[in-house]
Parts: structure tokens; sequence; C-alpha cells
């Protein structure tokens, strides 16, 4: 009888036995850390055994010892995980004389149901760094005496291997971060799965592993030993939980399946699955799951903050600390691509705390684990502002061009929802369905994520929206709108774009935005489904799609920014839901719907007294005029005057017109965040878009955008919006009577344009335009019935619009409408044309080209 | 057994799948396709850049059912598919001589 057959029958019954107590006494109590420690204790008692058959303690296993390696060298072994083992060798003679016997210990091993993965090496082996093999010395640290030698066992783990680690140390950590970062690449560096991979993932058990062997690396660097890490009391639930469903995954799958499917989400919530008897645990699988999210994160924190913290990535002087700006009292820096603060000059206040946040979202730099720190610290410590105060700061951070980053460390630090408590509704939310990939928070915070990297696209699905992103105007509002958009879906309303708006009713009155801000916000996520309906399931050929979908949108800057909030959010739910051909239907979509709303302003005119609501709410902003007036004022206007402006902007318009006699000009200057807007009214004359155009130019204003729209008693309405360069009305506050005072003069023809221009664009013309835009002029007579349509695409430059005004007007145009928008340093116009009422000839239309061809 | 191939317009398609699973067929591979029959382009500028919508984006449906099945489902996809425009698809049968179940190696009509 060979030792093999005389061992397995008895060990086979006694492993089964003792199996089936340990798997009994798990499925009454879900204690996790008393399930592995008994696992592991059986299969140290199995091992040594099944040894002892094969190599009898004494000469026979003279020069060898058995180590315990990774979790099972921890003290702890799940229900089918592998039992890694090493033998190690005083020489090459006595594995040779050893092999046999470690053969069959193996095998019998296995035959008992233990998954052996064992390697064998001589200690001359044990003194060298394997490059290739990292996770093999990372398993070591975690080793464990099992049986044979001792004394070898002692200078093996005295001497061989605290020497060789200790040469290994940098190698290690640095290994151990990159295999951090492929592994959660993998995963697609979030916790937030609907389905997790409770070892492998991203806040997954290994997580907690590979965070105790950085610990273990960096007592190795301070002249330490290797041992004994002890997790804090986060990480120690955190562990204790995440073991219990890993241990469930393993009793109920049968293998080392470690895959938290909807299924088993449900089972483990029925069972009240990590949480102590008497605890009043969730029953329902998506709350359960938000609990299995917060021990996650604890997990997935600890290992990141704990490889921030010992990277000691060697840059130099110059690129491992460079000082980016003064904020308050703190000095921000750069240190190896993240923001950090130096604590001569700690954070103080909620202002330091944004001022950083927003340095962040500017530069697209995240912020380092202290800095962090401090942000929350400084933030615990602050007033809280009032809610205005709050929304300016806040503002800063959406509106910057990688809002996203900083958002990260604000949901983190729990910020965000301090500013946004509804926000809370959706923290580590599940949607149990099998389009969605992530939880509601992250798919929210994705959504950002895949906006800011439009900048520099990876593929070629976003590269259409490039531009898009880039020239978005109130870019504020489109994130602020993708933070609520589906904070419904943690509310009871079935319908979660209604809890969404009532999030933005509560949001808005606390932080006390503007009632345009709300109204566009609201609109965004009013309609936050529609794009994405109308892609898939209308015809975007068709032209009654276009010109719906148009009248949904009214204006080209909405259709912009719902756009961008629809790519975004097909984006972020799963890596393969926008798919190249969606995205160049969403595209499509965009392209046919500017055009038709660029084209076909002047179809729809406005008859006021179809608009009986409307009309209510301008007579309510106005205030001692009559109804009839309004009605007068406001027919015959393109009905996009009434998407462009607000019903208080139009009161204040009509009140202007009031003001109106022949001859004269009325204008009102409002100061915006970065720009200013110029509204102008007077009566239909020759030149008059060019002359206005003229004056903003020879006063060094850059147009970005202009309305010009009339209605039916000839009374001109333009609307100008420009940068001040030279912020000549800022610092010069009486400069804006001056202006306007030029129009008056100038457009009455009491003063010339000519001098004023002169010198201006003599200095502008000299310098030379940072991209070439190639110049396209398109002439287009289908799309309006009364008027030709043309649209010019040129270079931006100073004084261009009032040159094309000019040559418009000299070749006797009439400006029936125009729309002027920049895009960077393209300059983007179509004007409505007619001559003598009626379309422009063939003729006059090439004498227009021409002359443009010649100017421009 | 049949192979049906269904090209048809993206707004159609959920009205396809729901007719078709109310007429039992719950199993069909879908794939969005871009291509032109008669439909041809166009040439259109968008904000100044020109572009050529020539490969229009359409849905592709394959599956393959019993003969006796075959009838019922072109008949469903014709009626729901149909807007009665230029670019509505196009079905295409032909016959398939065996199907094979990978996970046990079932063969025939059993497999599908």
């Amino acid at each position: 009888m060979t030792e093999r057959s005389r061992l397995l029958p008895v060990l086979t019954a006694e492993c089964e036995e003792r199996r089936n107590r340990i798997r009994s006494a798990f499925q009454s109590d879900g204690k996790a850390g008393e399930t592995l420690r008994a696992l592991c204790a059986l299969a140290d008692a199995t091992a040594l055994r099944v040894l002892e058959g094969f190599l009898p303690p004494g000469p026979a296993s003279s020069g060898l010892c058995l180590l315990a390696l990774g979790g099972y060298g921890r003290g702890v072994l799940f229900p089918f995980s592998d039992l890694d083992l090493l033998f190690v060798f005083a020489n090459a003679d006595a594995e040779a004389r050893l092999r046999p016997a470690i053969s069959d210990f193996s095998r019998t091993l296995w035959d008992l149901g233990f998954r052996v993965s064992s390697a064998g090496r001589t200690i001359e082996e044990c003194k060298r760094i394997e490059e290739d093999n990292a996770e093999f010395h990372l398993a070591l640290l975690d080793r464990r005496f099992l049986a044979g030698d001792q004394e070898f066992f002692q200078r093996l783990n005295e001497h061989v291997l605290p020497a060789s680690e200790n040469r290994a140390r940098e190698f290690l950590f640095m290994q151990l971060k990159s295999l951090t970062q492929e592994r959660h690449a993998r995963y697609g560096d979030t916790i937030f799965h609907l389905e997790p991979n409770v070892k492998e993932a991203p806040g997954g058990l290994r997580d907690l592993h590979a965070a105790t062997w950085v610990e273990q690396v960096v007592r190795l660097r301070n002249g330490g030993g290797n041992r004994e890490s002890t997790p804090g009391e986060a990480s120690g639930t955190a562990e204790e939980f995440l073991s219990a469903v890993r241990c469930f995954l393993h009793y109920r799958n049968g293998r080392n399946d470690n895959a938290l499917s909807y299924e088993l989400q449900a089972v483990a919530a029925e069972r009240s699955l990590g949480w102590a008897e008497g605890e009043a645990a969730p029953r329902e699988a998506a709350d359960w799951m938000r609990v299995y999210f917060r021990h996650a994160r604890t997990l997935n924190r600890r290992l990141l903050d704990s490889l921030e913290e010992h990277d000691n990535t060697r840059l130099s002087l110059g690129k491992r600390i460079a000082a980016l700006a003064t904020r308050g009292r703190s000095l921000i820096l750069a240190r190896a691509g993240r923001l950090e603060i130096t604590s001569e000059f700690p954070l103080r206040t909620r202002e330091d705390a944004f001022s950083l946040l927003n340095e962040a979202a500017r530069r697209g730099m995240p912020l380092g684990r202290e800095a962090e720190r401090s942000v929350g610290i400084a933030w615990k410590a602050g007033v809280s502002g009032n809610g205005a105060k709050t929304w300016q700061q806040f503002r800063e951070i959406l509106g910057a061009p990688y809002p996203a980053v900083a958002l990260r460390s604000m949901h983190r630090l729990g910020l965000l929802a301090d500013i946004l408590p509804e926000f809370r509704s959706i923290d580590s939310l599940v949607i149990r369905d099998f389009y969605h990939r992530y939880t509601v928070d992250e798919h929210t915070l994705r959504t950002i994520e895949h906006l800011q990297e439009l900048a520099q696209p990876r593929d070629e699905r976003g590269a259409h929206f490039t531009d898009l992103w880039k020239s978005v105007e109130r870019r504020e509002l489109l994130i602020l709108a993708l933070l609520l958009h589906d904070v419904g879906k943690g509310m009871p309303d079935p319908n979660h774009v209604t809890g969404s708006l009532e999030a933005l009713d509560a949001a808005a009155a606390r932080l006390h935005l503007e009632p345009d801000e709300k109204e566009e916000t609201g609109f965004l996520i009013g309609h936050h489904l529609d794009m994405s309906a109308t892609l898939l399931r209308r015809d975007i050929f068709d032209p009654e799609t276009i010109t719906a979908f148009g009248n949904t949108v009214a204006t080209p800057e909405r259709l912009g920014r719902l756009c961008l909030l629809t790519y975004a959010d097909i984006h972020a739910v799963n890596p393969e839901a926008l798919t190249p051909w969606k995205a160049e239907m969403l595209w499509q979509l965009l392209a046919a719907t500017s055009n038709h709303l660029s084209r076909s302003v002047d179809r729809d005119r406005l008859h006021a007294v179809r608009e009986a609501a409307f009309l209510d709410e301008v007579l309510r902003c106005s205030g001692g005029t009559t109804r009839a007036e309004i009605e007068a004022f406001l027919e015959g206007f393109p009905r996009r005057y009434l998407a462009v402006h607000t019903a208080a902007e139009i009161a204040t318009h009509f009140a202007l017109a009031k003001k109106l006699t022949a001859g004269s000009v009325q204008t009102e200057l409002k100061p915006a965040r970065h720009t200013y807007t110029l509204t102008l009214l007077a009566q239909d004359r020759p030149r008059l878009f060019a002359t206005i155009a003229g004056v903003l130019a020879g006063w060094g204003m850059n147009i970005i955008k202009a309305d010009a729209f009339a209605n039916a008693a000839g009374v001109v309405l333009d609307t100008f919006q420009f940068g001040d360069l030279h912020r000549t009305l800022e610092l010069n506050p009486s400069e804006s009577e001056r202006l306007r005072l030029s129009f008056a003069e100038i457009i009455s023809g009491k003063a010339p344009l000519e001098p004023l221009l002169k010198s201006r664009l003599h200095a502008a013309q000299e310098r030379a335009p940072k991209v070439a835009v190639p110049t396209r002029i398109r002439f287009d007579d289908d799309s309006s019935s009364r008027c030709t349509l043309l649209e010019i695409l040129t270079q931006d430059r100073p004084g261009l619009l009032h040159e094309i005004g000019s040559v418009l007007a000299q070749l006797g145009c009439n400006i029936e409408v125009a729309l002027i928008d920049t895009e960077g340093q393209k300059a983007i116009d179509v004007f409505y044309l007619t001559q003598n009422g009626a379309k422009l000839s063939p003729e006059l239309q090439h004498r227009i080209a021409t002359e443009f061809w010649g100017r421009i | 057994m049949k192979k049906i191939e269904a090209i048809i317009q993206p707004s159609r398609f959920d009205s396809v799948k729901d007719a078709l699973r109310e007429i039992g067929v719950e199993g069909m591979t879908v794939i969005e396709v871009r291509g032109h029959g008669r439909q041809k382009g166009h040439t259109e500028t968008y904000r100044g850049r020109e572009y050529t919508v020539d490969l229009l984006p359409k849905v592709k449906l394959e599956m393959v059912l019993p003969d006796r099945l075959a009838e019922s489902v072109v008949e469903t996809i014709l009626k729901t598919a149909k807007t009665g425009k230029i670019g509505d698809g196009k079905i295409f049968i032909s016959t398939v001589n065996e199907a094979i179940r990978i996970r046990n190696d079932e063969r025939g009509e059993g497999a599908l």
C-alpha cells in the first residue's frame, strides 16, 4: 500500500467533514474572519500530515522548509482560493533529492480538494530579485513557516530574504504602483461597477492587500521589519464585510469566482450578509450595495493614499515642485502632477478651499493627498457662506475647463453634498438594469469627465464635439444640469426627470440662482433625454423631425449645450454605449438642427396676440403700460427674439422703444462676467448695422456674438455681445457713458466714424492671426421664402463685421436678420438679405462675393 | 431553417423589435450599420465645414428561424418598418443548412 493510497481515504473524509462544518457555521452566522481562519487551520493541518507521510521529519527532510505565502501566509484562506506554497531548498542537490516526494505531496493535496499553487527555490535563488515576477516577491512578504528545518527557516527569514527585499524595496514599490494602475485600468478606474469583482476591482480585497504591501515596503525603506500591518478601524470593518461577501460568493458559485452578480446581490441583501446579528440591515439589494460601495471606497482610498504618500518618484527639482500661484495666504504648488500646498501656509477658510479647488479645475491637475485633506479641514472649520456667495464660488469651478477634477475631490470629501444636498440621494446608488454599468453618482461624474476630455478627444467619437465644448456658452449651467440630471433616480417619483427638476428648484432657491440660470438649467434637465430619443426613435433625415426638434431647443446655444449633455450622458452609461455610429448620428442631428435654426429665422414671425401667456409676463415686468402697446412692439419680430430674451429683457427693450423718437438711438449697456451686452434700438436706416459694428471696433471692442432683428413697425433691435480687450470700460467707468454718446452721435450723423476706426484698425492689422481660417461664402435662396441667406465663414479680426456690413450697404442690400457668432478665431455670420423687398438677384450675389473675396 | 437579414431605419427599430416579440421572436442580432442604396447621399455644411452624408445610418437585424416562422416574421418586419419613403430598407432571406449550439453541441432547430 502506497503512502498516498493510505492517506487519501482517511483525510478525504476528515476534510469533507470539517469543510462542511465550517461552511454551516458561515451560513448561520456569516462571520468571515472565523471562517477564513478555520479554513486556513484545516489546510495547515492537512498539509502537515501529508508532508509527514512523504517526508518524515528528520534527515529525510533536512535542507528543506515549507512556507505559506500570500493570503494563506497571512493566515486566511477563502473556500476556493489557491494554496500558495513555497519550498525552499538548501541547495540544488537537496532540490533534486526532494522533488519526487514534493510532487506526491502536491498531488495528494489536490485530490483532497486544495488548489495547490506551489513553487520551489534554492536559498541562492532567494537572494536574487526576479524582475519579471514581482507578484512572487510581494506574496513572499506575507510568508509564514509551515514545516521543515526551523534553523534553516530562521536564516532565510532573518538574513537572506530581508537582504534581498531591502535591495528590492524601490523596485517593489514601483511594481506595486504599476500593477495597481494596470489592474484598476482593467476595471475602468472605478469602484462603482454594478456587478463588481470583490477581489480584483478597485475597492476590492486586492486593494487592501496592496495597501498592506505598500506599508511593508515602506517599513523596509525605513529600516524596520516587513510584518505586522494593522488596518485602521474603517479598513477592518470593510475587510470583514468584503471578506464575508467573497466567502459567500465562493460557496454559492462552488469555485473561485468573485463577481458579485445581480442575482447574488439580491440573495446577499436578503440574508443581511456582512451585518452582525441584531443590526438593522437593508434588505433591498440597491441599499445593500450602497453599503458595499462605501466599504469599497474605504479600501480603495487607503491604497491610493498609501501609494501617493510614499511615492518618491525622482523628478528634477524644477519638475517636482513648482510654485504655481498664491491664493490668499496659501502658496499652491505642483508636485508630481498634483496640486499641493505648503504646511507653512495652510488653508484656513472656505474661500481658501474654493480657491484651491478652482485651481485644480482650471489646470486639470488633481489635488494631492495632503491638499485634499486640508480642503476638507478648512471646509469643516469654515463658516458656511450664504447661498449666493457659495454659488458664485461654485460656479467658477463648474465653468472651468476641467470641472470634474475638482468635483471628484469634492465628492470624496462630502463637499459636493454639502453644496448640493440633493446629490446625496444618488450617492452609491445602483440602477439595477443591464445597461448602466456604474452607480448613478459615478455615472454623473463620468459625464463631466467625458466632456472635459473633449479638449483632446481620445478617439473619433469625440472629434466632432471638440469645438462645441471649447466654445460652449454658460458651461457652468451645463455642468450644474449634469450634476442634477439624474438625482431624481434617488427619489420616490417614478419619473426621475420630475424628481431632478424638484431638486433644481430646491438648489436654485438655496444658492440664489438668477431666474435665467435656473430656467436654462431646468431646460437641460427637463429635456436631457430628448436628443437621444430623437436620434434613436425618429428619422433625423426627415425635415419635420428637425423642425420639431429645432422648435424644442429654440436657440443654437441651447442646442449646443443639450448636444454636449447628450454626448456625455450616453458615453457615461458604459464604455460601449456611445458607438461611433451613435456619435455620428448625434453630430448629424446637431448639424441639421443648427442649420435649421440659422436658416429659418424669418419663417416664423411673431403675432403678439397669439402669445397670451408670454405677453402677460412682459406686461407684469413692464408696469404702467397697456397690453396693446406691447403687442404692437412685438408684432413682426422673428420668434427667435422670444427664445433669446427673457420677459424682463423684453420689457426693458419695450421701455427703450417707447423713448425712441425719429432719428434717435436708444442704448443699454450691461456688463456680464467677462463680456458686455449692448442693446441698441433705432428706426431702420441704411448702414445702421455696419455703423454699430464700426463704433465697437473703433473702441477696440471684440464682437463675439450679435443678433439683428426688426419688428413690423421698422424698429431695429440689435444686440451685440462683446469683449473689452483693453479693459477700457472696466477701468474707466465714465467711458461707458462716452461709448453710448459715441453711438448716438455717429449713428445720427453728428460725428464721423472714420477717424475713430482708422487709428484702431491700423494698429490691429499688424498682428498676424494665430490660426489661419479659410474663407467660405455661400448664398442660399431656398431656406427663406422672402430673403437670400448669406453665410460667411472667415478669419475673425477687428473691424470685420463693420467691413461686411459696409459692403452690403454699399451694394444696396437690406439686412433683415443678422446672426453673428465666433468660434475661437473663426467668424461665422449669417445674414438674411433683401433688395427692394425681394431676394437678391444672381448678379448681385456675384458682385457681393467678388467684393468680399477682394477684401476678406 | 431560414436566415433573415433586415436592414431598416434606426427610427423603426423599437417598433420592429416589439412587433417581433409579440409574435414570439425573442432572439436576434442587432448591428449598427451605415450604407446606401437608391437613397443617395448629399453634401451639407455645418458652420462652414462641408461634409457628405453619403452613408446613412441603418440598423441590421439578423435572425435564424424555423421555416414555419419565416413568413410571419417577414410580414411583421414589412408592416412595421415601412414608412413609404426611400430608405426604408431591405429584407434578405436565405436558407441555413445547420445550426449548432456551441455549449452542448445541440444541432438543428433545437439549437436556435
